[in-house]
């Protein structure tokens, strides 16, 4: 499972809840959040502002923009979030291994 | 990163030209109803060429080329060149092939034959030209990426080759040049082209559907050069009329047990257990290579060819078809919308589908394949009727669902719309009001 990076410069709200909140984005291919499947490597909170750093099962995935837009909607509607900028990257590429148990268990991976 | 309908072309174009392919094939399945004694006849007669060629031409080559207006941004990570020229390649293949298929059916008219073959041809080397240019911005180092560029360019060798072959019938310069290379036209266009499109495309996307790390650059890579190597040697027979045996046939065999060593692989290694219903049409396709495997052997070619193009190549086509119709959609109506994505109402992918309709596709195609195989094996009138009967029934099935996918997505995107609209400001304040 993905440990995600939490970090917090002038905490304005605790970036584990900025972290929560993402389990609302479900990627609409798989139907499962992206907290779940890993995809959230960093979480950088800096008074207002919100950066993630994430990746997807497979560069070029088509869903991309639909995820991103997804991120930046529910994060908008966190209190206390006034500006969210959303990074993919494919460093480390994502793994089987970056999914909770749960998640591989909904994707019948056991 | 490439954004469907911003990188890609604009989404009504991919969408627009699968659903006519779609169509196509139901408009073939049809006609082949009405002429199923055409299938216990010669094979080479005009209408058994004409409902050859709405298949290979109106349902795979548009199908192919719709996914082309979209699949190149996503497999090598950049922006579609000249997005808009899908505005001109459709409609030349779309009225060249039709313009092709009538030349058949009319008794192999040579003006309808020359003029589609022109046009269809135009329209297959712009495609190669677009896929090229994308190709030029972030040259793509994989494999499956670079099978895909071949199987254009094979796509546009089969049809210039179809307008030589319908030259030759008409002007005897050409066909002392040419003669009349029928088998090198089938060879480029089932097996360079579609095989290997199915090949490069179905890497990755079978990947990424089944979210496998189990396919290998190498059998990619050994399944092009085998193919290549095929076509080069039947290029050699047809044009130098040097014979090599059965050369030919041994490295497309090897070209086509790397695709099914490497479908094994992915499916195997696959994390998705069960694989939605389309995927698992593509995945089933395949057990007709090793059927027109076994035909060849039996000395029943047509019937082998039938497996291959109908079974293997059609069932395939169907279920990325399905696949790629619900991706396209779903992205061009929520990838943007204010509402979000699933969080704000948007549904999932999977239940786009109407579920009943793809059994009902996946068993129609396979089975009206299977009678096609044994039409030609025993010259049956029966299985004739039959095997037409289930290729309608697939075919219609197929239109139903991707008609389905679209509506019901775009209906839901108008939903959330308004859910997500503002409450528009009263133009007249309520104290300015009488």
């Amino acid at each position: 499972m993905t440990e995600t990076t939490l970090t917090e410069i002038v905490p304005a709200l605790p970036a584990r809840n900025v972290l929560e909140s993402l389990r609302a984005v479900i990627d609409p291919e798989l139907g499962l959040d992206i907290v779940s499947l890993g995809m959230v490597y960093v979480v950088t909170v800096a008074g207002g502002s919100v950066n993630i750093e994430m990746t997807l099962t497979t560069p070029g995935c088509p869903l991309h923009a639909s995820i991103e837009a997804d991120v930046k909607h529910v994060l908008g509607q966190v209190p206390g979030v006034d500006d969210v900028s959303v990074e993919l990257v494919w460093d480390p590429p994502w793994t089987p291994d970056a999914m909770s148990d749960s998640a591989k268990s909904a994707l019948g991976f056991w | 990163m490439p954004r469907l309908g911003e990188d890609g072309a604009p989404p009504a174009l991919p969408i627009g030209t699968l659903m006519v392919g779609a169509l196509a094939l139901l408009a073939g399945a049809l006609a082949l109803l009405l002429n199923a004694g055409a299938l216990t006849g010669p094979i080479n007669s005009p209408t058994m060429v004409a409902l050859v060629h709405t298949f290979t031409l109106g349902y795979v080559g548009l199908i192919f080329a719709g996914t082309l207006q979209q699949l190149p941004a996503v497999m090598f990570v950049t922006k579609l060149a000249w997005p808009w020229l899908g505005y001109v390649t459709t409609p030349a293949l779309l009225s060249g092939s039709a313009a092709v298929v009538i030349g058949f059916a009319s008794g192999f008219h040579p003006t309808w034959l020359q003029v589609g073959a022109v046009v269809t041809s135009l329209g297959w080397a712009l495609l190669l030209a677009q896929l090229l240019a994308t190709a030029l911005r972030r040259p793509p180092k994989d494999a499956g990426s670079q099978a895909l560029i071949l199987a254009v360019l094979f796509l546009t060798f089969t049809v210039v080759a179809g307008f030589l072959l319908a030259s030759a019938r008409t002007t005897p310069a050409v066909a002392q040049v040419v003669g009349y290379p029928v088998r090198l036209h089938l060879s480029l266009g089932i097996f360079g082209a579609f095989l290997l499109g199915i090949v490069g495309s179905g890497q990755k996307l079978l990947s990424m559907f089944a979210l496998s790390k189990g396919g290998a650059q190498w059998r990619v890579r050994a399944a092009m050069l085998l193919i290549t190597a095929a076509l080069v040697v039947e290029s050699v027979e047809a044009i130098a009329r040097v014979p090599l045996g059965s050369l030919a046939l041994l490295l497309l065999a090897g070209g086509s047990l790397m695709q099914l060593l490497e479908v094994a692989a992915i499916y195997r290694r696959r994390l998705r257990k069960k694989l939605e219903a389309p995927i698992r049409r593509y995945v089933l396709a395949h057990a007709f290579m090793p059927l027109a495997g076994l035909l060849v052997l039996l000395d029943q070619p047509t019937a082998a060819a039938a497996a291959f193009l109908v079974g293997f190549v059609g069932l395939a086509v169907s279920g990325m078809l399905v696949k790629i119709s619900s991706f396209l959609v779903w992205t061009a109506v929520f990838a943007n919308a204010r509402s979000g994505g699933v969080s704000g109402g948007a549904p999932l992918l999977r239940d786009l589908m109407r579920d009943e309709l793809e059994p009902l596709t996946t068993w129609a195609l396979a089975g009206g394949a299977l009678a096609l195989c044994a039409t030609f094996m025993t010259g049956q009138p029966l299985l004739a009727t039959t095997s037409a009967a289930l290729l309608l029934l697939g075919a219609a099935s197929q239109v139903a669902q991707v008609v389905h996918v679209v509506g019901i997505t775009v209906l839901a995107g108008r939903r959330l719309g308004r859910a997500a609209a503002p409450v528009p400001t009263p133009a007249v304040s309520a104290e300015e009001a009488p």
